[in-house]
């Protein structure tokens, strides 16, 4: 038994599913529209593993402050910048604090998370992924965008690890080179039946028996598969006969990536009972595996994330987002935003973190200026930091602009109020309906502010989003 | 104690380059064009000019920065000549810097010269400018209709008017301005549209559609201001004599969108400009003084708002006022006689003068097909920026 538990658990799910349907009947012509079953989750234009993860990990964080906090993905933006850096500064965590990036197989978060609870501190997961792939794959089809994030610390939980085992084989199911940047693909009878036989089985039968419990005894299982039926077979040879939650996120949003075992993780969580047992596995280049006694319930974020969205039926749309077909947007997205790296690190942290400050008036501002805008303000003044992402606002102003560029139209943007009084003129998200009315209430997502497209450089900020999402049941 | 700007100057000369996509004009093509018509309706040398402002907004598609580009075009040897830039309020800041020279008594006659060259940017619409490298990282790249019409939502929330009435009332300024500007041998756009089409164009930024919005234009306009005592020794007669009765600048200090009281529905720097502007001339009731008005129309919301915060429609009555005929060439305030901005142009720093240009015209009764009748007092009106943080400028020209 780990010394840590699970404390919590979350899922984070971009707005929009794209109805692989679409893609069957508009590649029919070409036979490489796939099975066309189900749909998968689409990240908007302004959103990365970075900011899903972010998304995630403050569900999962609520007010605690962790003693370190791991990122996990194998499509992280940048190569050499700390994202866990970047999801402590959303976070508004403290500078002191132990970071670290992990990817390179989609095992990065459960290998994390055996670390983090085998450790006495308290410690944040979090995973994001927006993984490329090239149209016409059945990887661009098969994966989803999405994160989950975990925390972790000593004491009670809501799940207790009762034993975790890692397997390594190098079995290359795909592969991603950089040089490449979207995934080759093995032929899937091969992967199926090694993974089964030279991944999952040994390291799935050894953590049963190290928990000293039987197939039988696991209530839920959460084991990604690279093909379509490796866990029918898994399930055979070791006497599972759980239900897998990944194929039902892998029908619903797709193959998450690294971020699909805590995902799964936060969904059997909201359904496991108190004293069930679940068995999650990160699979890449082998697997871990993790079997959970659970002790408490889960946050239910992802199950309304998976519950949740706005369906996309347009395929030129989803390849757009996707990064899988080139528009040519004309001069007017020729803007020259590069950032400059001392504003940066003078302002990042507040940027990040949407930390505004209350004047000695009282009032509360973003950004901080040297004078108040209190207007019986007289000269400098200190402030008191105020985080605004979880502050509740709503629309004072707003259009859908249709001229300015943005690589998904049209651009929303206008003045948000602030319960505290704050107010800051700001782009809108996953806004697909209409254009919200005044009046209407919005809550702040971490997104991509910029995207220096000369330089390939992006900055990161917070953007104003309906309150609530439509749900998927009733849209059908 | 200061006493203001009334009638300490005049206007002595101006001039106009037409406005439009002037592909085979440069900049400084431009500026010769305004200057040679100013001067020799000011009737006086080069030489007498003793100081000048430069308005040019964009420099990075126009003339780069400085002042140096003007003394070089005009070749204005040996005086102070200055740059300012201050949005679309760009124009009206060169005229009141050379203003105010003169009536500090600091020169006799000074030069004030707006010119913009938007046609070469090589796309429609203005182009996209840095904030700066800190606000950059926060502040939405919004266009400049996208700007605009975030009143829109906001003034239909406060007044409690419907979209479809607001459409009408905004299609109405545009369609007035469009059969101004059909009569403006200098105008960019002098083609009269209807109704119909106006409501149906394609949508810019909601609810504003195509025929909302200004077009970029390019031009320059200019004026040549000197003191009463010196334009009649010069032989001007004081009839023909056109005075700044009131020139009055609010810039925003970050209220209107980060203190949280205002609502998004009008713009206050406007109010204030407009009432220190009707104080200074000594104006008691503006619908009844101000013959005509030259407002920034850069879109139809703009200068339906703008009529309410000059006070001269009642506030949510803007619309309505529209679609009465109030603001039609032969209504109780004409306004945008020449065609506004939104048919005339709007070569950004040449817009304040190209308006005050038109007042002038109409109060030496030299408009022509456009000409009013009984003008007393002619208001100018800029709005650089955005409603949330902008600057406003109102001035105000009658007779001495």
């Amino acid at each position: 038994m780990s010394a840590n538990s699970v404390k919590t658990a979350s899922g984070y799910l971009p707005l929009l599913r794209f109805d692989r349907s679409v893609a069957r009947k508009e590649l029919r012509w070409s036979g490489l529209g796939g099975s066309g079953k189900g749909r998968r989750a689409v990240a908007g234009w302004d959103e990365d593993a970075l900011t899903m993860a972010v998304e995630a990990a403050r569900l999962a964080i609520g007010e605690a402050t962790p003693e370190g906090v791991t990122f996990a993905s194998t499509s992280s933006p940048f190569v050499d910048r700390s994202m866990a850096g970047l999801v402590a500064e959303a976070l508004h965590l403290p500078p002191a604090l132990a970071t670290q990036d992990t990817g390179g197989s989609r095992r990065a978060a459960t290998s994390a998370l055996i670390r983090a609870l085998s450790g006495t501190g308290t410690e944040l997961v979090a995973a994001g992924e927006k993984r490329r792939a090239t149209a016409g794959t059945t990887q661009i089809m098969a994966f989803g965008d999405g994160a989950g994030a975990v925390s972790v610390g000593p004491g009670a939980g809501i799940a207790t690890c009762l034993a975790t085992v890692t397997i390594n084989a190098d079995l290359l199911d795909i592969v991603t080179t950089t040089e490449r940047g979207t995934p080759y693909e093995s032929e899937a009878r091969f992967v199926r039946d090694e993974a089964v036989s030279e991944v999952y089985v040994p390291g799935i039968t050894a953590a049963l028996d190290k928990a000293g419990l039987t197939g039988a005894d696991i209530a839920l299982a959460v084991v990604p598969e690279p093909v379509g039926g490796t866990y029918r077979a898994v399930a055979k040879l070791t006497g599972l006969t759980a239900p897998n939650l990944c194929e039902e996120i892998a029908a619903a949003a797709g193959d998450l990536g690294a971020a699909m075992p805590i995902f799964g993780l936060a969904l059997a969580l909201d359904r496991a009972k108190p004293g069930e047992r679940v068995l999650v596995a990160g699979f890449g280049n082998g697997c871990d595996i993790l079997v959970f006694e659970v002790t408490g319930a889960g946050d239910r974020s992802a199950t309304d994330a998976l519950g949740q969205g706005a369906v996309l039926s347009s395929l030129s749309r989803f390849l757009n987002l996707a990064g899988a077909l080139v528009l040519d947007w004309g001069p007017r997205a020729e803007v020259n935003q590069k950032v400059s790296a001392s504003t940066l690190l003078r302002h990042g942290r507040d940027m990040h973190g949407f930390v505004g400050g209350r004047d000695a008036g009282g009032n509360v501002q973003f950004p901080k200026t040297p004078v108040p805008v209190r207007p019986d303000a007289t000269g400098p003044e200190a402030y008191e930091d105020v985080v605004l992402r979880d502050v509740p606002g709503r629309v004072a102003s707003i259009t859908a602009d249709r001229l300015n560029f943005t690589p998904d139209p049209p651009f929303y943007f206008g003045l948000v109020q602030f319960e505290n009084g704050a107010r800051v003129t700001m782009e809108h998200c996953d806004v697909e309906g209409p254009t919200p009315e005044v009046g209407e209430s919005v809550r702040m997502r971490f997104r991509i502010k910029a995207m220096d497209r000369q330089r390939q450089f992006r900055t990161y900020f917070w953007k104003a989003a309906p309150l609530t999402r439509p749900s998927l049941t009733e849209e059908g | 104690m200061a006493t203001g700007i009334k009638d300490k100057v005049v206007l002595l000369g101006m001039g106009l380059t037409e406005f439009g996509e002037r592909w085979n004009m440069s900049s400084d093509d431009l500026m010769v064009e305004a200057f040679t018509e100013a001067l020799a309706d000011a009737g006086i040398e080069k030489s007498a000019i003793e100081a000048a402002w430069l308005g040019a907004a964009l420099d990075d598609v126009n003339i780069g920065n400085s002042a140096i580009p003007l003394a070089t075009a005009l070749r204005l040897q040996n005086i102070p000549v200055t740059r300012v830039e201050n949005m679309c309020a760009t124009g009206t800041e060169a005229l009141r810097g050379a203003v105010y020279a003169v009536a500090a008594g600091a020169v006799d006659v000074a030069l004030a010269l707006g010119v913009e060259k938007l046609k070469d940017t090589g796309f429609g619409g203005l182009p996209i400018k840095t904030k700066g490298l800190a606000n950059d990282l926060w502040m939405p790249y919004g266009s400049a209709p996208g700007t605009f019409a975030q009143l829109a939502g906001a003034y239909r929330a406060r007044h409690g008017i419907s979209y479809e009435d607001l459409k009408r009332g905004m299609a109405h300024v545009s369609w007035k301005s469009h059969q101004n500007g059909a009569l403006a041998p200098k105008a960019h756009l002098r083609k009269p549209v209807d109704m119909d089409t106006i409501l149906n164009a394609p949508m810019i930024a909601d609810p504003l559609g195509l025929y909302d919005c200004c077009g970029v234009s390019d031009g320059a306009a200019c004026a040549i201001v000197t003191t009463p005592e010196k334009a009649r020794a010069l032989g001007k007669a004081l009839e023909d004599l056109v005075a700044v009765k009131a020139m009055q600048i609010c810039t925003s200090h970050g209220w209107e969108n980060a203190y949280g009281e205002w609502d998004g529905a009008s713009v206050r720097n406007t109010q204030i400009a407009a009432r220190r502007a009707y104080d200074e001339a000594g104006i008691r009731n503006q619908k009844a003084d101000i013959g005509v008005a030259e407002v920034h129309d850069c879109f139809s919301i703009t200068e339906l708002v703008t009529m309410e915060d000059l006070g001269l429609s009642d506030a949510g009555r803007g619309a309505y006022d529209f679609l009465d005929g109030v603001y039609d060439r032969d209504g109780a305030i004409p306004a945008q006689v020449d065609g506004g901005l939104k048919c005339f142009g709007h070569p950004v720093g040449a817009s304040g003068l190209r308006m005050a240009y038109e007042v002038y015209a109409q109060l030496t009764d030299r408009a022509g097909q456009r000409q009013l009748r009984d003008v007393n007092f002619g208001l100018t009106h800029n709005l650089g920026g955005q409603p949330s943080n902008s600057v406003s400028s109102v001035s105000i020209f009658g007779r001495l």
